[in-house]
């Protein structure tokens, strides 16, 4: 642990989900054949023209209220100007004038504390298409050119790698949340920006800021910000603090370091001005109210929900809102009638470990709500035990059948008082010195005659009544 | 193909020509015209007659600026960097004209990607004035300007960033006409600027100028900037109805008093001006002469190189000869694109680009683009102001008739006159604004233009068209003039 | 502001990839020198500060957001039939080393 406070801000880009892409009305989605999704203007032909997407700037301030933060009057675009082969206009559109959200927040919780992040905008732009590089040749795929992202950048507020990752984390969630990006870091979906400096822990003034380029993952970001700390934290500890400069690095994720590329003297100048092809659109104010009733409650939201009004523990209550669809699941639950408890208990255990060990979604998940409530209410009622429950639960999602076929007459419990009787009286008279045995105050043999009916029974004779009837039988 | 679109639509349908005759002759003018004066990059050999509908452009043939993107066709702008282009799409403008059975025959020659206003930048050469072969034509529409006055066909689609088919329109005779900004989509046109490029057309008659954006015209997906124009009729508008229409004409730019030491072209110009002015006076109207400030005036040239420029540089970083046009020579990319791009611009464009690059740099966006885009603001707020008391307004064009080839640098120099490049308002502000000959100066043309307020594009080609009747050069075409 | 001088245009050709002959680079200044002086006296204009630069042409008519539908992709032949080197289905360059931006 560095003795020196840290002062860390991030720039998260996460690319949008729609049909088409933010400019385009071409493809937006992963394509395995190169050059499959493309429009015009994704190669820059001379004369096409960008055309922005409703959608995407829907989304787009959808986040910017999520955030907290202020909207501006009109909407539009900027050019950033610069050439490189990825980048086939000479030109990122992007949002510099007027982002689409401007001073906002985010609430996340880190450490069981909670703490606010402030953002400093929030703005809509393109990505640029994509670089296979072979041995003396690079090959462009224009498939993810003109692909919506989103650029979030925070004020240099947060000061340990955790926090960090948190705040990603919960970005990420809120994006999930409200279905504007899948936010996969494994598909490249999110990449990230990361701000660093260390100062005294009580010094006013900021440290020399190195900003690391391109970290691609979340443990990345982790490790890129400890390797920063700890370089500067060293070179200041050794009286060489002049040595840290104001530049620019990128994060070698194998190396597991971060290495060099330009001082900020030789910062690019993108001459940033606003695209005149793209006309500014009056963002109405029926608009943002309409976005926000659209809006739906999110991760913390519902966490602290569960606990107060259904009783969860925090563990519980946090596995649930983890994706938005544990947590859809749950309140779906909740509506066709189970209780909360059992079906978090459900959920939590079985239902999670089932998806997590097969790799599906819970949309792919066979068992609904609906088909587990069968299940449920056939434990209540006594028809069945909680070991048969389970058996039922992985036979309805194996052979993908309703519950119920499986709860036959055949795995009904015998609750039936006569039959149980005879079937106990026969254990106990073919068993005769335990219970001589019991009557002599050896008690542990209790469990050994339930046992007994059970293996008889194959398990289904009711265990409660089961007990009933051998007590009264062996004190007698 | 001497003939308006009118008669040729008639001759058309009372079989007194056939649209394979006219195709014929239009490539025959082609080749004699090219021969001459350079005007084409490509003459459309394969070009096919079409049926002739109720469509007046059905069955006519008709030329494409170099800068509008044609299917199948090379498409140069008149550049070294597009040399080789051939797009697998129509402009949104030639796809409409496409569909109602206009025959392109060629493509004309510009002002490379249209910067510049004298015909002789681009990379096939000079375009010479059919009226004066020593002459330029003005540009950047230069090609499809000679090739209508020349009478090779009624129309060519031209594109007016700053004054790009009115000023070439004025050099040889003919009318040019810029539409409201985004009347007609901008999808397919090579851009230079885009907030100010328009397409457009140059005719030798205005009902001609009517009846093609007529038919270019529309709200396209694929251009934000374009708007719904479907209630508005510009040829059947058109009724030479003009009285009690209040025009006004700006005395700085008019007064031979504001010019020292004026040529005799100037003077003859204005003074021909004002001959104008009376008969517009004659036909029913009102002119008023005004008066605006002449800082602002005199700050124009500027605004429109700063904004022009700036614009200009970050459109064509597209051209690096990696996905279009030829590959350059080097070590690595960046040495491929800068060998594309020195070898491809000319020294104007290149000029431009460094000007445009160094407004745009971080710390003097302030003082340059701003500036000037605050002054592009006074300018149109200005002349908005205007057309609440007026119908349109009225000013000579340039300061006389063709000027000499040799004389032709291009170059911004100290005296450019104010009147030379007043007509980049109705860029800045998207103004309709239309140029039509109004007279002679030593056998040359010249021209006045007419501009009014945005959307107002059927009340400016009615003036104009009211005048044209008025005066006896309407579907002239060029009589060339001996040097012997 | 930084002066506008013949180094400086050289950097900024450079930085355009283009390259400038000493001919060129002497009209450039020339040129802006023009526009400087001119540009130079919009400052005096009154309460020119307070005017919104005008970044489009027309901010008053009303258009559409485009709907959020795809269009087919355009044909491999027609993407790639300008490119004057191409491997499988991508444009081909020469090694791109070193991050972008």
């Amino acid at each position: 642990m560095s003795k020196y406070k840290a002062v860390i801000g991030l720039e998260m880009h996460c690319e949008f989900k729609s049909n088409s892409k933010v400019f385009s009305s071409a493809k937006n989605s992963y394509n395995e054949i190169p050059n499959d999704n493309i429009a015009g203007v994704d190669m820059a032909f001379p004369g096409t023209l960008p055309v922005v997407n409703e959608k995407c700037i829907k989304d787009a301030l959808m986040m910017s209220i999520v955030l907290h933060c202020k909207q501006p009057e009109f909407m539009y675009f900027d050019r950033k100007n610069y050439y490189y082969p990825d980048l086939p206009k000479g030109y990122q559109i992007t949002q510099m004038t007027e982002p689409v959200g401007r001073d906002g927040y985010v609430e996340m919780e880190c450490n069981g504390e909670k703490k606010k992040v402030f953002i400093h905008d929030i703005h809509l732009e393109e990505d640029a298409a994509s670089l296979d590089h072979y041995y003396d040749t690079s090959c462009i795929d224009y498939n993810r050119a003109g692909v919506p992202l989103v650029e979030l950048v925070t004020e240099p507020c947060l000061h340990t790698a955790e926090e960090a990752v948190t705040f990603l984390e919960t970005m990420r969630s809120i994006y999930k949340y409200c279905d504007v990006s899948e936010a996969d870091t494994k598909k490249g979906q999110i990449r990230c920006d990361v701000n660093i400096s260390i100062m005294d822990e009580n010094a006013i003034e900021f440290g020399t800021r190195v900003e690391v380029k391109n970290v691609n993952s979340f443990g990345g970001v982790r490790d890129a910000i400890n390797y920063e700390i700890k370089r500067q934290s060293e070179l200041k500890d050794a009286g060489r603090y002049h040595e840290v400069e104001q530049e620019t690095r990128r994060w070698d994720e194998e190396a597991g370091k971060t290495i060099r590329m330009r001082s900020k003297v030789d910062a690019i100048d993108y001459k940033y001005f606003v695209d005149p092809n793209l006309p500014k659109f009056k963002i109405a104010a029926s608009w943002l109210e309409e976005i926000k009733q659209e809006i739906p409650l999110l991760a913390l939201e519902r966490k602290e929900k569960y606990i107060s009004e259904y009783g969860l523990s925090e563990y519980d209550a946090g596995v649930i809102v983890k994706e938005r669809e544990y947590a859809e699941y749950f309140e779906e639950c909740l509506k066709v009638g189970i209780d909360a408890k059992t079906a978090c208990n459900w959920l939590t255990t079985q239902i999670l470990g089932q998806i997590n060990e097969k790799e599906i979604t819970l949309k792919e998940f066979y068992l609904t709500p609906n088909l587990l409530k069968q299940i449920i209410d056939e434990i209540k009622k006594g028809t069945i035990s909680s070991k048969q429950a389970k058996e039922v639960f992985y036979k309805s999602i194996e052979e993908k059948k309703e519950p119920k076929t499986f709860i036959s007459n055949d795995m009904t419990q015998i609750s039936d008082q006569v039959v149980l009787e005879e079937i106990i009286t026969t254990i106990l008279n073919e068993n005769k010195n335990q219970v001589q045995e019991y009557k002599n105050g050896k008690d542990n043999l209790f469990d050994y005659f339930v046992g007994q009916v059970m293996k008889n029974t194959r398990g289904k004779a009711n265990p409660v009544l089961t007990k009933e009837i051998l007590k009264e039988k062996l004190e007698s | 193909m001497d003939k308006t679109i009118e008669e040729l639509h008639e001759l058309l349908t009372n079989n007194f020509v056939t649209s394979k005759e006219l195709v014929e002759e239009a490539l025959k003018k082609s080749y004699e015209v090219n021969k001459k004066y350079n005007a084409f990059v490509t003459i459309l050999d394969e070009a096919k007659e079409t049926p002739v509908s109720e469509n007046l452009l059905s069955g006519i043939p008709f030329g494409i600026k170099d800068n509008y993107s044609t299917k199948d066709i090379l498409s140069t702008g008149s550049s070294n960097t597009l040399k080789n282009y051939v797009p697998f799409f129509n402009a949104t403008a030639v796809e409409k004209l496409l569909n109602v059975g206009a025959i392109p025959v060629n493509k004309t020659v510009l002002d490379e990607f249209g910067m510049g206003g004298t015909g002789t930048t681009g990379h096939t050469g000079v375009v010479k004035n059919p009226w004066d072969s020593t002459r330029m034509t003005a540009g950047s529409s230069a090609g499809s300007a000679c090739a209508v006055a020349a009478g090779v066909y009624p129309y060519a689609l031209g594109s007016d960033t700053g004054d790009s088919i009115r000023k070439p329109a004025a050099y040889c005779g003919i009318v040019g006409y810029k539409p409201t900004y985004g009347m007609v989509s901008r999808f397919g046109l090579f851009p230079f600027a885009s907030s100010l490029d328009t397409c457009g057309v140059l005719t030798r008659s205005v009902k001609d100028a009517a009846i093609v954006i007529d038919n270019m015209k529309g709200l396209d997906k694929l251009d934000m900037t374009s708007w719904d124009s479907s209630h508005i009729h510009l040829y059947q508008s058109i009724d030479g109805k003009v009285e009690n229409k209040k025009l006004c004409y700006i005395k700085e730019l008019c007064s031979i008093e504001n010019y020292e030491n004026p040529t005799e072209e100037l003077k003859m110009h204005l003074e021909n001006f004002k001959e104008k002015i009376k008969l517009c006076e004659k036909l029913g109207m009102k002119v008023e002469e005004i008066s605006i400030d002449q800082k602002l005036l005199d700050a124009l040239p500027s605004v429109y190189v700063a904004i022009s420029c700036a614009e200009a540089t970050s459109n064509m970083s597209n051209l690096t000869g990696i996905i279009f046009g030829p590959r350059g020579e080097g070590k690595n990319v960046t040495e491929m694109m800068m060998d594309h791009r020195t070898k491809g611009f000319s020294p104007l464009i290149k000029r431009r680009f460094v000007i445009g690059s160094y407004i745009l740099q971080k710390e003097n966006q302030e003082r340059y683009l701003k500036n000037a885009q605050r002054v592009r603001r006074l300018l149109v707020d200005t002349w908005k102001n205007l057309f609440k008391t007026y119908d349109a307004i009225i000013l000579p064009v340039g300061s006389g008739p063709a000027k000499h080839l040799d004389a032709s640098k291009d170059l911004l120099t100290k005296d450019t006159k104010v009147l030379e490049e007043h007509l980049q308002i109705g860029n800045f502000g998207g103004f309709p604004s239309i140029t039509i000959p109004d007279g002679f100066i030593n056998d040359l043309p010249v021209a006045l233009n007419i501009t009014g307020n945005c959307y107002d594009d059927e009340n400016v080609l009615n003036i104009a068209y009211a005048l044209e009747s008025a005066m006896p050069y309407k579907n002239q075409i060029a009589k060339e003039i001996s040097h012997e | 502001m930084s002066r506008f001088t013949s180094e400086l245009v050289d950097e900024l050709a450079e930085k355009l990839l283009i390259g400038l002959s000493p001919e060129e680079n002497k009209m450039v200044l020339d040129e802006f020198a023009i526009i400087d002086e001119n540009l130079q006296k919009v400052e005096d204009i009154e309460n020119i500060k307070n005017v919104e630069p005008m970044t489009h042409c027309l901010d008053d008519f009303t258009f559409s957001l485009r709907e959020d539908v795809v269009t087919p992709s355009i044909p491999i032949k027609d993407a790639l039939k300008n490119c004057e080197k191409i491997e499988g289905r991508e444009v081909e360059v020469p090694k791109v080393v070193g991050g972008e931006n």
